[in-house]
């Protein structure tokens, strides 16, 4: 453990020193929803866009902390510092671990300023349970992506690398976990993937409190996927990465 | 007692042989020259010596350890310089430093971290993100990073390449110090002067060892031209570089008291290495 913790505290230091990479990261959400504001504002007054908000701000904090995390470590990589942390005595799973623990910082600034705009932007009114429940589904979200950024920068020898795995990690998420449309008119095969990707069950998780009479209990299914999701990659991404070539 | 025994090594990249059936031991407390050209396989042996490459075949000790079986208890004891500078360009040098030796559970760090900047020359910039340092620089603060936590054994890649002369002469000092106190240093150069500042050498060239030697003895390998000027007229006569055939070289002018000059220029090192080379390809084992 006092490894994960070193690690950890220097990836916030690490943050720290590199504040164009924080500020964007903060900075990066927090402009998207406001053009996705924007965007719904055209749309006509009918339009219920305001269930569509909470689940378009989940992913945009999903595809961020995923990409920013991936990239990251495939530049630990290529500048020969991950195998020096290996070689100086640093176990795959404190790594692994290190990161994760320190992007929860990041990962808590991310969910709660991008849950703090949308909800005076878009005007939402929900209790305080409600939003506390928000917070930690996109936080959830938030460290799941961080460990599928881990996991799949053990495919991607250079940064480079990482950009063909938004359009098949990613991306799908938009269409196939209910983020537009209700995933139950899609084909079946189509509907199993998309009950592959952790944004599904944010999704619905989201779906089912921002009804006013939610029951909480209803929702535990998806939360415990979704945790699951991140002892599932830690494991992945252990096995996956090497400290030999 | 020997640091490293090395039996039969090999490591192949597809069809390429980066190692090809090489047998080494580095005795203990010595510093050891790898010397080669670009793709000779110095890295690559480094690598397969600190644990982070697999062989695919061959036997490797290091402090009578297997790199691979016995990584957690090797990793203690060894101190890695890669050839990139690998730091942390958003962290401070000292933070550099002192991350690497928290690893190592380093004790007194903060003084050691003190110390070690002092010695590199950095005390004054310790505070400094390393993105602002000079390549040179970073060098010094990687060189650092791998002495921090007091090795038993340090392996440098190219540690003074873009290191200033005089820091250059430093490091080497430091080296025979850690050297005379038990620590052995295993060292990939390709700069020639540093061969001669080596207890021992092996010359490698495309995965196979060409020769191992002091430096002492692959100097005597080398040939030196002595010209000699007698009534204006230059006769250069080519000899083994070794006192006994200078002797008898100047016997047959019996100090003649028409030589007006007599000049020696003996092979350097770097003459000496390609020599080798091109020897070693004429016999077709390259």
């Amino acid at each position: 453990m006092r490894h994960t913790f070193i690690i950890a505290r220097r990836v916030l230091a690490q943050l720290k020193g590199d504040r164009r990479f924080l500020i964007l990261s903060i900075a990066g959400p927090l402009i998207i929803i406001y053009f996705l504001k924007l965007l719904f504002d055209t749309f006509p007054p009918m339009a219920n866009v305001k269930s569509f908000t909470i689940p378009f701000c989940a992913f945009i904090v999903h595809f961020l902390s995923f990409i920013l995390c991936a990239i990251l470590l495939v530049q630990e990589r290529t500048r020969g510092t991950l195998e020096r942390m290996m070689i100086g005595g640093f176990s795959k799973t404190s790594i692994i671990g290190g990161y994760t623990l320190g992007y929860f910082g990041l990962a808590t600034v991310q969910a709660g300023s991008v849950l703090a705009e949308s909800i005076w932007l878009f005007k939402l009114s929900y209790d305080l349970k409600t939003v506390v429940l928000m917070f930690l589904v996109i936080w959830l979200l938030a460290v799941v992506s961080v460990m599928l950024g881990i996991f799949i920068s053990t495919f991607a020898k250079q940064e480079a690398h990482v950009l063909p795995f938004i359009p098949i990690v990613i991306l799908p998420s938009v269409f196939l976990t209910g983020l537009i449309i209700q995933p139950g008119g899609l084909p079946v095969w189509a509907q199993i993937i998309g009950k592959c990707l952790p944004l599904h069950y944010a999704v619905n998780i989201i779906n089912v409190i921002i009804k006013p009479d939610y029951l909480f209990s209803s929702t535990l299914v998806d939360f415990g996927i979704l945790t699951g999701y991140i002892f599932i990659l830690l494991v992945l991404a252990s096995l996956t990465l090497k400290d030999t070539e | 007692m020997n640091a490293i025994e090395i039996v039969n090594l090999s490591k192949n990249y597809g069809r390429i042989a980066a190692l090809n059936n090489m047998s080494l031991n580095v005795p203990k407390g010595s510093i050891y020259g790898l010397v080669g050209p670009n793709g000779s396989g110095k890295t690559t042996l480094i690598k397969a010596l600190i644990g982070s490459l697999r062989p695919n075949s061959g036997s490797v000790k290091v402090l009578g350890l297997d790199p691979l079986k016995d990584k957690w208890q090797l990793r203690k004891q060894i101190g890695y310089m890669p050839q990139s500078p690998a730091l942390y360009d958003d962290l401070s040098a000292r933070d550099n430093i002192r991350f690497f030796g928290e690893a190592q559970n380093v004790s007194d760090l903060e003084q050691k971290v003190d110390e070690i900047l002092l010695f590199a020359e950095l005390t004054a910039r310790a505070d400094d993100l390393v993105r602002t340092f000079s390549g040179g620089m970073k060098k010094r603060v990687s060189l650092c990073c791998s002495l921090i936590h007091s090795p038993q054994i340090i392996f440098l890649d190219e540690p003074t390449a873009a290191v200033d002369p005089h820091l250059k002469m430093q490091s080497w000092m430091l080296f025979r110090k850690l050297a005379q106190s038990g620590v052995t240093i295993f060292i990939s150069t390709h700069q020639m002067d540093e061969v001669l500042l080596c207890d021992k050498v092996t010359i490698l060239r495309n995965g196979e060892i060409l020769a191992v030697d002091t430096p002492q003895n692959i100097l005597k390998r080398g040939k030196t031209r002595i010209k000699t000027t007698i009534k204006n007229e230059d006769r250069i006569t080519v000899i083994d570089s070794n006192s006994t055939d200078l002797a008898n070289a100047l016997k047959i002018y019996g100090l003649d008291n028409n030589i007006s000059s007599v000049e020696f220029q003996p092979d350097s090192i770097e003459d000496i290495i390609l020599t080798i080379v091109r020897e070693k390809e004429k016999e077709g084992k390259l």
